[in-house]
């Protein structure tokens, strides 16, 4: 799979290429997140929350992880929606205390242990379930765990490739468009546009 | 949004964490002059006079209501546009950045329901003055006849009540006033008087790979039509209008004024006209006299509460806010109908990893397009459907890869490093109405508290065949383009029909200028009154009958 040098995407931010709009926004996302005390849930269950993430988004390439978890718990804080939610879930404050407290009955009937003590393919084996619908738990009598899962791998995908090294990572350059792209064909990049290392 | 509690606005500033990385120091340091995050239009020193009546005022500023707006303005009528959303500066607020443009979406949640639900937010519906066609793609193919006689033809669903003829001279107007690029002649509509006023937009990577496939298996492409610039673009009211520079960015906000949203199009020639446009204004009552007819409207704006009296009201608010007005307020439901045949366009994507390095953030991101799928010989289904290639941001296209395919982990990661290498077709189909396909209002509230909106769907039979046709074709497309990997995500966009136009009050909310059967001053004009939902985008037409609902309306006055 294709491989893009690091460092290319900070690199534009600094240039005229990039709007000071597009700048103010990605820039605000390269703040490490390090420390962040959760203000909507209760430290245990960001704990949680943080565990699941980090197995959604296995990051061991990284000396430090993006981190997927401080939006979610500012997006509760501040009660903000996307525009829709699927009428089969409760409302979303209500829906992450049902699944994260689902997850942890998972693990247990599993394993006998909570999320957070199992070592990573346990936890792996936690959610293969959760995502295939199986997971035990009395939680997910009141909250459909294959539309839980669903909603909570799109809002954590969505933080993670807003992210600048995400997109990095995958060789996207949208946001340096100040001059328009001209050379759009198959096989045509601008000089702009990170190529590919074979590795 | 839940409300089971209130915050204290001191609860809600976030810790500001430390920066560690070098790097971004630096830059942060360099760029700090120029901290430009997007602001909300200043506060109006004086809310205006709530006794005076003006001739008409026009709830919604998108594709409904913008183009009636200007025409009642340029027939010297006192007009007032009252839009929910705010008033954005595009050069200066609009960062190319998915998450950052989350302001042009209509983001008070509504209530999916049925077996196909439907998304909103970003999917479907704007908010801020221009409405939805702040982040349309600007897609603008014409209807055709037969799009409008679905159930002489089929049997099925109901016809328009008039024929094609009615809007086609407004389709030509609105191509030459927007500045729509496309093929001259274009290969699906024979009967058209003048061509295109610009050339098309250049093909980007997956038009390209579309075109080849579809040229080896017979199917007849052409660029599309799209209402964004490829050349400057003189326009009354406006000025020039600067050429698209395939940012790629149509699905959310352009930056540069080439894509013909209502904002840089209708809504200042309106304006120029002596139209006011009041932004930030929600309106929650309609209220009427005791005829029936409707005296004036009540509205929130920057926490205050004001009426605003009028001789005339369009309800322009889009296929949700409309009928969720008109059934807040108890208003033209005699029919049975607000809030009925509610359909949304079959969207269906087929998506494929390519050897070729192809970058689906540049250009028109639907450059090609295919209708001989309009009518296809061996069909089992009513009505048809368009082919059109799809280029796409990555936050956007991994949210729904990973609602379809549900890939996590490792395997997700890997996935998306191929995102350069991949390109989609999409269609756009029509639907039919069905009793099962319904918007009503819950019992759960929303922030202003105000029932939310569920909107219940469940893609039919005939969807359902449709569906299966074009996946079928989309991969043998794929295939033949040479993708791996090919796999398609159902999906369904565009909301319409819940306060449709007909013959008849028995089975119609608007008569076929536009008009409620049951309130005589009140018309209503945006993809809401659809009898049916047309196999191509709708903006144009929506459109068009905003042009004809105002000349209709203009002509009962004299």
């Amino acid at each position: 799979m294709p491989q893009y040098p690091a460092g290319t995407v900070r690199a534009l931010l600094s240039t005229d290429l990039v709007t000071p709009a597009t700048r103010a926004a990605l820039e605000a996302r390269l703040v490490s997140a390090a420390g962040y005390e959760p203000q909507f849930f209760d430290p245990a269950t960001y704990a949680l929350l943080e565990a699941v993430a980090a197995r959604i988004f296995p990051q061991p390439d990284r000396e430090t992880p993006i981190a997927l978890t401080p939006a979610i718990d500012q997006r509760l804080l501040a009660g903000t929606a996307d525009g829709w939610r699927y009428d089969a879930m409760p409302p979303d404050r209500e829906a992450f205390r049902l699944g994260l407290g689902g997850i942890n009955q998972a693990a247990q009937a599993q394993f006998q242990q909570v999320f957070t003590a199992l070592d990573e393919a346990r936890q792996d084996a936690v959610l293969e379930q959760l995502a295939a619908g199986n997971a035990a738990g009395e939680n997910w009598q009141q909250l459909p765990q294959s539309r839980f899962f669903e909603d909570l791998l799109a809002e954590l995908t969505e933080i993670y490739y807003a992210h600048p090294l995400a997109q990095e990572e995958i060789g996207y350059v949208g946001m340096a468009d100040v001059p328009g792209w001209q050379r759009l064909g198959l096989n045509e990049t601008e000089d702009r546009e990170p190529t590919e290392v074979k590795l | 949004m839940p409300e089971e509690e209130v915050l204290e606005e001191s609860v809600l500033n976030p810790v500001k964490p430390e920066i560690q990385d070098p790097l971004l120091q630096a830059l942060l340091a360099e760029s700090a002059a120029l901290d430009a995050a997007p602001t909300e239009q200043e506060l109006p020193d004086l809310l205006p006079n709530p006794v005076e009546e003006v001739d008409c005022v026009v709830i919604g500023t998108g594709a409904g209501g913008a183009p009636l707006l200007a025409r009642l303005a340029m027939a010297g009528l006192k007009v007032v546009a009252l839009e929910a959303g705010p008033r954005r500066n595009p050069a200066r607020d609009y960062a190319t950045d998915e998450k950052a443009q989350s302001f042009l979406f209509w983001n008070d949640e509504r209530l999916s329901a049925g077996q196909s639900p439907v998304a909103f937010g970003k999917n479907n519906s704007g908010t801020g003055v221009g409405g939805s066609t702040l982040h349309y793609t600007a897609y603008t193919p014409r209807a055709h006849a037969n799009d409008l006689t679905l159930h002489r033809d089929f049997g099925q669903g109901v016809d328009w009540p008039f024929g094609i003829e009615e809007l086609e001279p407004y389709y030509e107007e609105l191509e030459h006033f927007l500045g729509v690029s496309g093929p001259t002649p274009y290969p699906w509509n024979p009967s058209r008087r003048k061509g295109y006023p610009l050339a098309p937009l250049p093909l980007n990577g997956a038009a390209q790979l579309m075109q080849r496939a579809c040229a080896q298996l017979g199917i007849q492409t052409s660029p599309a039509a799209n209402a964004a610039l490829s050349a400057r673009y003189y326009q009354e009211g406006i000025g020039w209008r600067e050429a698209c520079t395939n940012r790629g960015f149509c699905q959310a906000g352009c930056n540069r004024g080439a894509k013909a949203s209502m904002d840089v199009t209708f809504l200042p020639l309106a304006e120029s006209y002596g139209a006011e446009i009041r932004a930030d204004a929600f309106v929650t009552e309609i209220e009427r006299d005791e005829q029936g007819r409707v005296t004036g409207v009540v509205y929130e704006q920057y926490g205050q509460t004001v009426r605003q009296r009028c001789r005339h009201l369009f309800l322009c608010a889009g296929a949700v806010e409309t009928p969720r007005l008109l059934m807040l307020n108890e208003l033209a439901l005699s029919s049975g109908h607000v809030g009925k045949n509610f359909m949304a366009h079959p969207g269906m994507q087929v998506w494929g990893t390519f050897p070729e390095d192809i970058r689906p953030y540049k250009g028109i991101p639907g450059g090609l397009i295919s209708e001989d799928t309009h009518r296809p010989k061996n069909a089992d289904f009513a009505g048809g459907y368009l082919l059109q290639s799809i280029g796409v941001m990555p936050v956007t296209f991994a949210t729904q890869m990973v609602r379809q395919r549900k890939l996590w982990g490792q395997a997700l990661r890997d996935y998306m490093r191929s995102y350069n290498h991949m390109a989609g077709i999409n269609i756009l189909g029509d639907c039919l109405p069905h009793a099962a396909n319904f918007l009503e209002l819950a019992e759960e509230k929303d922030a202003r508290g105000l029932p939310k909106p569920r909107l219940h769907f469940t893609a039919q039979e005939n969807e359902q065949r449709m569906n299966r046709h074009a996946e079928k074709l989309m991969r043998q497309i794929w295939e033949a383009a040479g993708a791996r990997d090919i796999w398609a995500f159902e999906r369904y966009a565009h909301v319409i029909g819940t306060a449709r136009m007909g013959l008849s009050g028995d089975d119609a909310v608007v008569n076929p200028e536009g008009r409620a059967f049951d309130v005589p001053n009140l018309y209503i004009c945006d993809n809401s009154v659809f009898p049916s939902a047309l196999s191509v985008n709708p903006a144009l037409t929506i459109m068009a009958l905003s042009l004809r609902t105002a000349d209709k309306f203009l002509a009962s006055l004299r």
